[in-house]
């Protein structure tokens, strides 16, 4: 349940990203480039002698920001660039190496841009390269064999240490990149090995780290975006669109072998047609419960919550048997859970819930929170906790139903500080009561 | 009219106003202490709100707006400071502690409370949200529990504990260590030499309770007494004087005696290094007797019944030992002080050397309502003081209708009564004789005890012995088993009752002894109470950072039931715990894990399962408590939690002094086995690719 709110959070975190790049596509918006190599776009709307003020414009806030004259690198209107302090050093690394990409001013990059930036960063150690220690145990097998020989062990095959120690700890990510590199000096003279490391080094530059240019230099090494045996091929379009180059990503996706991988990344970069296209064409295949999930899911992005409740209800008919019963069950679950998400938070709509008091509960701490929700006239008139068990929760009974009458809703409420899992009990507990109410 | 009425209902107070108020302002700090300060409860963790979103920006002052679509809180008020963090990026970039200069319905008006430097106006300006607001800076240490004691600690909390001079000398001797409470036990005895015993009638919250009951208890007394059943042949009756009739005019009972024969035996019991004090000293048994009692019926109104913990044998002995104490009060009104109490003999023996005394000058007209009225059998059948039991609580002379008795420097030239001492000294061989048994006796108690608590003891030698996880920073256990007075004191500063007392199961030794009950609750990161509130040190008072490096035991998964790895389901109760907690002890590991034909793994298949870090676990036993709860109580779905707390030798940490820290560091410091060669910082890309 928890799981289900994050992850719409982060999807329609994307998914604003995506409109971001797009609307930065089409207006050309002034840009500030401050010295410490951060840009702001916005429009410039006032400038005296101390400071310029830009305005800016997120999603349907606007606001306005004043920059010291002295702080600032450059002002870049159209296509004027006035520069009014030089940076010490030259011009700025790489364009963006230096300092985050921030949202709004997301960057659009050329290719060229794009190819030096991913060279340049991928020659280079990341910065926390030298605090990372190489440790990794002494059984493994270093030469990497493939397939793995023997039953199940990971502290003999790398594949299935990285699997089943490296992967599930955030905490050990740096320490398995460190190791995969040494890996590569170990086997430098195995041109066939080569290969399978440096694809093991983009996928983890990419899904664990984040690192966007340094996973595109390794899967560029291993040739992913030559060669459409890789799966990977999706995920280095993903890098491109990622570091600012929508054309280059799509470009990328059209010549390698559709899969399923493709679906999501279309609906995350706003092709939800093109996307269920696909999609609905390869639900016509032996995968038709994949297709469905990754269906569901790109509407749900798109924030077409009935569309996604459709594809996973279609999940749900797919019978588990056969051959990959397994997935089928794993994909049900997954497909139960994204419907009990959108019947909860998505499909949230106040005016279809009838007068009168709803109970439900939620697991709390140790046991369940009972709640109560009252409507009227199609607003929450009331919130009330009527039987808990919790040991701690300060403030947040009290405090979570208050802010649920406040906003009218069940989303976007911070939980009381040193008591997460009794709020959101609670927001788990009126949600459900108001979900089982509507109409 | 006022008067009378007063006389009837409390001659007591008429007799002695000062001692009474004293009493009084005594006996409520105490319980002002006890169901006050060291309640943990009022306290609040550091405020947190999310969703915050930057408005208009000035970057050349740093002020800045920010507005929120969500609920809005009323404490967010001008003046306060709070820590803005922006959550827009990743990884998340604080910006600095900003006073609030206006609040206004969901709005605020920001300035920085330092002034900024250029690189965080930059990042201010580049900042877009949204912002957690915070009132403390991120990363730092929760410290509410703490923060909330020290608060309310206008005095130790331990106050009353610190003034019984029998717990800190016991406790010196058992634990062959300075207790740094000597001082004050040194302060309340010099000052019952002005005022011999004093501690006794105007200070000791035990006796004020007794005082209490025994009021409580008139009605029951009067009628038990005339039923004959009045020991030592006391004439108790409503016509008599309350003097012996039997052996000898002015001697005291030889019951008397008994409070003398106990200290020695929990003196003797000390010099072999076994501490019974708790048992029968005071203040320790008044301490107790809340903690026991009165602590969960405050926790059952204020917090629900739900909450109080099961009670174990160990309850019912103490609460025994209690009613007992009080239901002597059916023979004599504080029949424990005057007869039993070790604490009032430390304070008797000390009276010894008292400057002030009690005389009687010759106006006495010998009515007998000074005899009547003592609280403490301090007063003759011939109305002279027996020196060493009179507290000067005063009454007498209130009472004294011709005002015949004084209080005065104990050289002072004025006209006695002979006192009991002359009397004594003409029994001076029978005395000898009763005092050396009594010695003996009591030493040979004290032996006795020692051997007996040894015997059904700790049992430090066997192996596989009961070894219960203590509170963070305990002694070693023998020295802790030597120095805890078992005063109860920590299960009450204890958050959500972690801390229960042990019954038997490490014998008697360990009796009302502080456990962490994991399966109960786990141990806060945020509090460090049970160190502050202890008298003698057993718990050591850490600062919060130092307590949060103290290993109290290593958390062991047991693989059999645990569920990602016996294959029920997926679960990570214990590693969300230990993450929240701030400790990050525990760790994944994917376990069966399906592969394909060709043996690759299938994306989907298996649990993640919990691995705990040795180095990184101190115990608090947070994913016990939460196993237990959701797993085995409300899902059914295992016995008993999965994850469980084991205490003994390379699985706690307990120094006598020194660094927690200090000892952490030095662990990782100790080098890592290198496996290559390979210097950090080098082979980021290999030769070839160069």
């Amino acid at each position: 349940m928890r799981q289900t709110a994050t992850c719409q959070r982060r999807c329609s975190g994307i998914l604003a990203l995506g409109l971001l790049l797009i609307v930065a596509g089409l207006a050309r918006a002034d840009r500030i480039e401050l010295l410490s190599g951060a840009k702001v776009e916005g429009e410039i709307v006032a400038r005296d002698e101390q400071s310029v003020t830009l305005k800016a414009t997120v999603g349907s806030r606007t606001f306005t920001r004043k920059y010291p004259i002295d702080r600032i690198h450059a002002i870049v209107k159209g296509d004027d660039r006035e520069v009014l302090n030089a940076m010490e050093g030259g011009t700025p690394a790489g364009s963006a190496s230096k300092g985050k990409a921030r949202t709004p001013a997301a960057v659009q990059r050329t290719r060229a841009e794009i190819d030096q930036w991913i060279d340049q960063e991928g020659r280079t150690p990341p910065d926390w390269w030298d605090s990372t220690p190489l440790e990794f145990p002494k059984t493994l097998d270093l030469s990497f064999p493939e397939p793995a020989p023997g039953p199940w062990n990971n502290q003999k095959n790398v594949g299935q240490y990285l699997w089943d120690v490296i992967h599930p700890n955030q905490g050990k990510w740096r320490q398995g990149v460190r190791f995969m590199h040494h890996l590569l000096t170990v086997n430098k003279d195995r041109p066939d090995v080569h290969r399978r490391i440096m694809n093991t080094l983009g996928g983890m530059y990419y899904r664990l780290l984040q690192d966007f240019p340094r996973a595109a230099y390794w899967w560029r090494r291993a040739g992913v975006d030559k060669d459409d045996r890789f799966w990977s091929g999706v995920q280095l379009a993903e890098c491109y669109w990622k570091m600012g180059n929508k054309p280059m990503a799509m470009e990328l996706l059209r010549g390698i072998e559709l899969q399923y991988s493709t679906i999501k990344l279309l609906a995350d970069m706003g092709q939800t047609e093109e996307a269920l296209r696909i999609a609905e064409s390869a639900a016509q295949g032996e995968a038709a419960d994949l297709a469905c999930v990754y269906a569901g899911d790109a509407c749900r992005v798109a924030g077409l919550h009935r569309r996604a409740l459709q594809y996973y209800e279609r999940v749900l008919k797919v019978p588990a048997q056969g051959q990959a019963k397994g997935r089928i069950e794993r994909n049900h679950t997954r497909a139960r859970a994204n419907i009990e998400g959108i019947k909860l938070f998505d499909l949230l709509d106040l005016a279809r819930v009838p007068d009168g008091a709803y109970r439900s509960s939620s697991m709390g701490y140790e046991a369940p929170v009972h709640v109560e929700v009252t409507v009227k006239g199609g607003r929450i008139d009331s919130v009330r906790v009527t039987d808990h068990r919790e040991k701690q929760y300060y403030s947040s009974i009290t405090d979570t139903c208050r802010k649920i009458v406040a906003v009218q809703g069940v989303t976007g409420i911070d939980a009381t500080s040193s008591a997460t899992i009794t709020s959101e009990a609670i927001l788990n507990a009126t949600a459900k009561a108001l979900a089982g109410a509507t109409k | 009219m006022i008067r009378r009425t007063l006389k009837r209902l409390a001659p007591t107070w008429v007799a002695s106003p000062l001692r009474r108020s004293i009493q009084t302002a005594c006996f409520l700090a105490f319980l002002g202490l006890f169901f006050y300060v060291c309640c943990p409860y009022p306290t609040r963790p550091a405020g947190v709100w999310d969703n915050w979103l930057p408005q208009d920006a000035n970057l050349q002052t740093g002020r800045v707006g920010a507005v929120t679509d969500g609920a809005g809180d009323e404490s967010l008020a001008a003046g306060r400071v709070v820590h803005v963090l922006d959550r827009g990026v990743d990884p998340a970039e604080y910006l600095g502690p900003f006073r609030i200069a206006e609040a206004g319905d969901r709005q605020l008006l920001l300035d920085p409370r330092d002034p900024l430097t250029p690189e965080q106006l930059d990042k201010l300006g580049t900042s877009f949200g949204p912002w957690s607001l915070s009132d403390d800076p991120p990363g730092a240490w929760p410290s509410h529990y703490a923060r909330g004691l020290a608060a309310k600690e206008r005095v130790a909390a331990e106050l009353f504990l610190l003034l019984d001079p029998l717990v800190s000398v016991s406790t010196a001797i058992a634990g062959r260590t300075w207790v740094w409470s000597l001082g004050a036990a040194a302060v309340a005895i010099a000052v019952c030499l002005v005022v011999p015993r004093g501690f006794c009638a105007y200070v000791c919250p035990m006796g004020t309770l007794l005082d209490l009951f025994d009021w409580l208890l008139r009605p029951w007394r009067r009628r038990f007494v005339r039923s004959g059943r009045s020991p030592g042949g006391t004439d108790c009756s409503p016509g008599g004087t309350g003097r012996l009739s039997a052996r000898g005019e002015n001697a005291q009972p030889w019951w008397a005696w008994l409070k003398y024969l106990l200290l020695l035996a929990v003196l003797a019991a000390a010099m072999f290094g076994v501490l019974i004090s708790g048992f029968v000293a005071a203040i320790p048994v008044a301490t107790r007797a809340l903690a026991f009692l009165a602590a969960p019926l405050q926790t059952a109104a204020f917090r629900g019944w739900y909450q109080v913990p099961p009670f174990g044998p160990g309850h019912f002995v103490s609460l025994g030992l209690l009613a007992a104490i009080v239901a002597l009060g059916l023979l004599r009104p504080r029949f424990w002080c005057r007869y039993l109490c070790p604490t009032g003999a430390v304070f008797s023996t000390a009276g010894l050397l008292r400057l002030t005394q009690r005389k009687v000058q010759p106006g006495c007209i010998a009515c007998g309502r000074c005899v009547e009225i003592c609280p403490f059998d301090a007063i003759a059948a011939d109305f002279s003081t027996r020196p060493t039991e009179c507290t000067l609580c005063r009454t007498c002379g209130g009472v004294c209708p011709t005002k015949a008795i004084r209080y005065v420097p104990r050289w002072s030239q004025i006209e006695d009564r002979p006192t009991d001492e002359a009397d004594v000294r003409s029994r001076a061989r029978r005395r000898f004789l009763a005092g050396t048994l009594g010695t003996a006796a009591g030493i040979g108690a004290g032996i006795a005890a020692a051997g007996l608590t040894r015997t059904l003891g700790a049992g430090f030698a066997v192996a596989d012995a009961f070894r219960p996880v203590r509170p963070p920073g305990s002694v070693p256990e023998p020295q802790f088993l030597a120095t805890c007075i078992r005063c109860g004191e920590c299960y009450r500063a204890c958050p959500n009752d972690v801390l229960q007392p042990l019954s038997f199961e490490q014998g008697l030794e360990g009796l009302w002894t502080p456990q962490v009950v994991a399966d109960w609750s786990g141990c806060e990161p945020s509090c460090n109470n049970c160190g502050r509130v202890c008298p003698t040190g057993a718990i050591r008072a850490l600062a919060l950072e130092e307590k949060s490096a103290a290993r109290m035991a290593l958390a062991v998964v047991d693989q059999s039931t645990c569920l990602p790895y016996a294959g029920v389901e997926a679960c990570q109760l214990c590693v969300d715990e230990c993450v929240t907690a701030g400790y990050h002890a525990i760790e994944f590991m994917q376990v069966g894990t399906e592969v394909d034909r060709s043996g690759r793994p299938i994306e989907g298949t298996g649990y993640l399962a919990p691995v705990v870090l040795a180095e990184k676990c101190v115990g608090c036993g947070l994913c016990q408590t939460r196993c237990r709860a959701i797993n085995a109580v409300e899902k059914g779905l295992i016995a008993e939690s999965a994850i469980r707390l084991q205490a003994g030798s390379g699985k706690e940490d307990r120094l006598v002094t020194g660094s927690y820290r200090a000892l952490r560091r030095r662990e990782e410091r100790r080098p890592k086995p290198d496996p290559t060669g390979v210097k950090a910082g080098e082979g980021y890309l290999p030769e070839f690719l160069k």
